[in-house]
């Protein structure tokens, strides 16, 4: 219920018959009586909101960065047309900042009796589930003096998945990948490496791969190819603990993590090999085990969609006790962390033998590219103290690393454009040489 | 895809009688409870007030005088006050001091010359105005009460009584002075008779305790007051008030909406209703805020720029130069061939970056710069990372 600019400016307009014709209270009344009568009209023949129907149709899933629709079909039962606004209200990340009113709101009329479409497209700035707030609206009079207002709550739900930009490394990592399979002799011989076929030898092969029984068999010189052994087990480990929350540039270590395995779990699938996914700080968040290569992808990016960094401290024992629970072969371990001293040395380094014992551990850590910017601040005595403190952070780190690798383990540390394709470049490499 | 079931979150009107009707009882309770109340307390006037029952009134003493035959009248204007002042009337007047300067030269203007008696109790600036001779003390008496002492009969047969309050200096010579405290009298009764109309005056009271319900019946109390206000058959209680419109009179009064065609004023009433409507429009809302949980927003760079910060302030340029060599040194170490290892021994590191520097003064300085001493202030601090930066160049130029 309210009124509208229309009768504020005709209330204003009054004043002038008031002052000039008849100053008084006759007047007063006589102009004032009139406007709430018209006003009373127009709430009388405005569709009322509550007897509107309402129901959604439209995407349940979107990719960050991409835009959703959502169809809201509003149905007139009244015998009055409805003529008014309308706001589809969602959360405000479900628009990039500024855009709101113009996305939410929408110009609405319905006949009586007939049925419109109004289409929200959501452009949604995290990841995440996004649900409507509820639908407001508002319906003006015949004469534009009055307007009725309600809400609805229509329920719907589209899940914002993460938005997998490494994806654009899979085809040359395939590429590469396919070099490894066999088709090229180049590969060296591993020891978890399978004999897969004879071929012609060619110069350049590995004279210690030349088969000499299939050559005296033959014509001609026979090489044995190998390839590299399919099916083994991948796990990737997602640290979701309070180092993930940190930002490196515009977006939390977490997400950059994300990527990276997304594109190492799409190579791996694509190798033959199986993928196990796990999300951990102090219990399970999400984990994802058991699918085929077909639905890997979809049903990882569903569960990474509602996955937040949560602020406390991972708890690296029961992390390691679940990863080895979900590996009970022979795999190899990506552990996605952050390279920080306390909780390395504290939490993880501890807890590893356990893990690399009886698995290969390949950890993949964010770096952050504005400490090594800072590390080149010279000039003033301000960026000179940041270079010293920068400096004293990439050492740390540096160190960090050096220790995991005294124990055998794979360490990948880039920033988080590079850190997708290092970790596929080292899986590679581990599949290449055959310690999978 | 047409759902049946109503959608809405708009209360219906059941559901609004539910929600309120808790808050109209309590509005209805309240208002009963307001009503009664008034009811019982409608005679509750004033204090000093001839009609009020409670401690501070004053109908105890009307109505024993309304026994021995004098009536007693309210009034609460300066026009009523004059037209009921005569020979056969005592004005009261309870809070002379609320009376203005016209108010008081027209009550003495009225009263003076008519035979009547007017009370006066406690007037303090206006006594000059209304008794002339006689002028309030500035310091009041501290005595409760005071004996009479003076000739006058009311007090004689009184004694005793609570009429110590302001004390008052008395100028003509046949004004009787009764009651004093310290040397100055509490009660002062002032002659104004004319030729014509004998027997008028006016007595002017320190306090207004001897008439109050509370405390008539104290000391000679009752009997000063049903002398001083019994002299004459009509008794006049005038209770002056701001409301009256004597009070404000004169054309410097006027004010400016006075001044202004009427119709102005009504068009201004008109566009304050259009302007209250603008506020009802422009403030109803589209709908609720959308509350969303937020994530954490926290620079996973920050606590080193953090500690950047530290060891600025405080001045902590041993660890920073140690910070910067030993990056230097790491650095150094892979381009000269000495092992990670050893990177941070002098004997191992120095003679090999020495060899990679064709200068022998600047491999003289090596020893100062990779591994010396740290630097006296934050300009040394600046070049030593340039040096380090310089040297870093040199060893790494093909």
């Amino acid at each position: 219920m309210g009124f509208t600019g229309r009768a504020a400016l005709l209330a204003a307009i009054g004043s002038l018959p008031v002052g000039l014709l008849e100053p008084g209270w006759t007047g007063v009344l006589a102009v004032n009586g009139t406007l709430a009568a018209a006003c009373a009209c127009d709430f009388a023949l405005a569709a009322p909101v509550r007897r509107l129907r309402l129901s959604r149709s439209g995407d349940t899933s979107v990719r960050l960065g991409d835009t959703a629709e959502v169809t809201l079909t509003v149905t007139n039962a009244t015998r009055r047309p409805l003529r008014g606004l309308l706001r589809d209200a969602w959360a405000p990340s479900s628009w990039p900042a500024g855009t709101e009113a113009d996305a939410s709101r929408h110009v609405l009329e319905v006949p009586a009796g007939e049925r419109r479409r109004v289409t929200t497209r959501l452009r949604p700035t995290r990841r995440g589930d996004r649900t409507p707030d509820r639908v407001t609206i508002r319906s003006y009079g015949p004469l534009g003096l009055w307007t009725r207002q309600g809400s609805h709550h229509v329920p719907w739900g589209v899940r914002v998945l993460p938005p997998f930009h490494s994806r654009k490394h899979l085809p040359s990592k395939l590429a590469r990948l396919r070099e490894l399979d066999g088709r090229t002799s180049l590969l060296t011989r591993g020891e978890g490496t399978e004999f897969d076929s004879l071929r012609e030898y060619v110069p350049g092969d590995d004279t210690r791969s030349i088969d000499w029984r299939a050559t005296a068999r033959q014509q001609t010189v026979a090489v044995r190819t190998w390839r590299p052994e399919r099916d083994r087990h991948v796990h990737l480990v997602l640290d979701t603990g309070r180092t993930s929350a940190g930002r490196v540039g515009d977006a939390p270590r977490l997400d950059s993590s994300m990527d990276a395995a997304l594109l190492l779990a799409a190579l791996a699938s694509k190798a033959g090999d199986r993928v196990g996914f796990l999300a951990y700080d102090r219990r399970v968040r999400a984990r994802v085990q058991g699918h085929t290569a077909d639905d890997l992808l979809a049903s990882l990016v569903a569960v990474m969609a509602n996955l937040e960094p949560e602020l406390v401290e991972t708890d690296a024992r029961s992390l390691a006790t679940a990863a080895l629970a979900a590996a009970p072969r022979r795999a190899l371990i990506v552990l996605l962390t952050a390279l920080d001293r306390a909780a390395v040395e504290q939490g993880l380094l501890p807890v590893l033998g356990r893990l690399t014992q009886q698995h290969t551990l390949l950890v993949a850590s964010v770096a952050d590219p504005h400490v090594a910017e800072m590390a080149k601040g010279r000039g003033t005595p301000e960026a000179v103290y940041d270079a010293a403190s920068a400096a004293q952070a990439q050492q740390e780190r540096h160190h960090v690393a050096e220790q995991l690798r005294r124990h055998g383990v794979t360490v990948v540390d880039a920033t988080p454009d590079d850190l997708a394709p290092a970790l596929a470049d080292a899986y590679l490499a581990l599949k290449a040489a055959g310690r999978l | 895809m047409t759902t049946t079931a109503s959608t809405s979150t708009s209360p219906t009107a059941r559901h609004l009688w539910i929600r309120s009707r808790g808050v109209l009882l309590g509005v209805v309770a309240l208002v009963v409870a307001g009503i009664a109340l008034a009811a019982t307390r409608a005679n509750d006037h004033g204090p000093l007030d001839p009609r009020s029952p409670g401690p501070n009134g004053a109908r105890a003493v009307a109505e024993i005088l309304r026994g021995r035959g004098v009536e007693t009248r309210v009034v609460t204007t300066l026009a009523e006050a004059a037209l009921a002042a005569g020979p056969d009337t005592t004005l009261v007047v309870t809070v002379p001091d609320l009376l203005t300067e016209t108010q008081t030269t027209a009550l003495r203007a009225a009263t003076t010359g008519t035979g009547g008696r007017l009370v006066l109790i406690a007037p303090d600036v206006s006594t000059p105005a209304l008794a002339p001779g006689v002028s309030a003390d500035p310091t009041p008496a501290f005595a409760e009460t005071a004996g009479p002492s003076c000739a006058l009969p009311a007090a004689e047969r009184a004694g005793s009584a609570e009429t110590t309050g302001i004390r008052y200096r008395v100028a003509s010579d046949d004004a009787d002075s009764c009651y004093p405290d310290e040397g100055l009298p509490t009660l002062v009764r002032v002659p104004t008779e004319t030729p014509g109309n004998p027997g008028g005056d006016t007595v002017v009271v320190g306090a207004p305790t001897f008439l109050v319900n509370d405390r008539l019946d104290e000391h000679g109390n009752a009997s000063l007051a049903l002398n001083l206000l019994g002299s004459r058959p009509e008794l006049v209680w005038y209770i002056p008030t701001l409301a009256d419109a004597s009070a404000t009179t004169g054309d410097e009064q006027q004010g400016l909406f006075d001044l202004m065609p009427s119709g102005w004023l009504w068009a201004a009433l008109q566009l304050f209703l259009a302007a209250a409507v603008a506020a009802l429009w422009r403030g109803r809302r589209f709908g609720p805020l959308v509350a969303e949980r937020l994530p954490v927003v926290v620079r996973a760079s920050e606590t080193t720029e953090g500690r950047a910060r530290l060891y600025h302030a405080a001045k902590a340029r041993d660890r920073a130069a140690e910070a910067l060599r030993t990056a230097t040194r790491l650095r150094l170490a892979p381009l000269t061939g000495v092992p990670a290892a050893r990177a941070h021994s002098p004997e191992a590191l120095l003679p090999a970056v020495a060899a990679h520097i064709g200068d022998p003064a600047q491999a003289a300085g090596l020893q100062e710069l990779l591994f010396g001493p740290p630097p006296g202030d934050d300009a040394a601090l600046v070049s030593l990372a340039d040096r380090l930066d310089a040297l870093e160049r040199e060893v790494s130029r093909p």
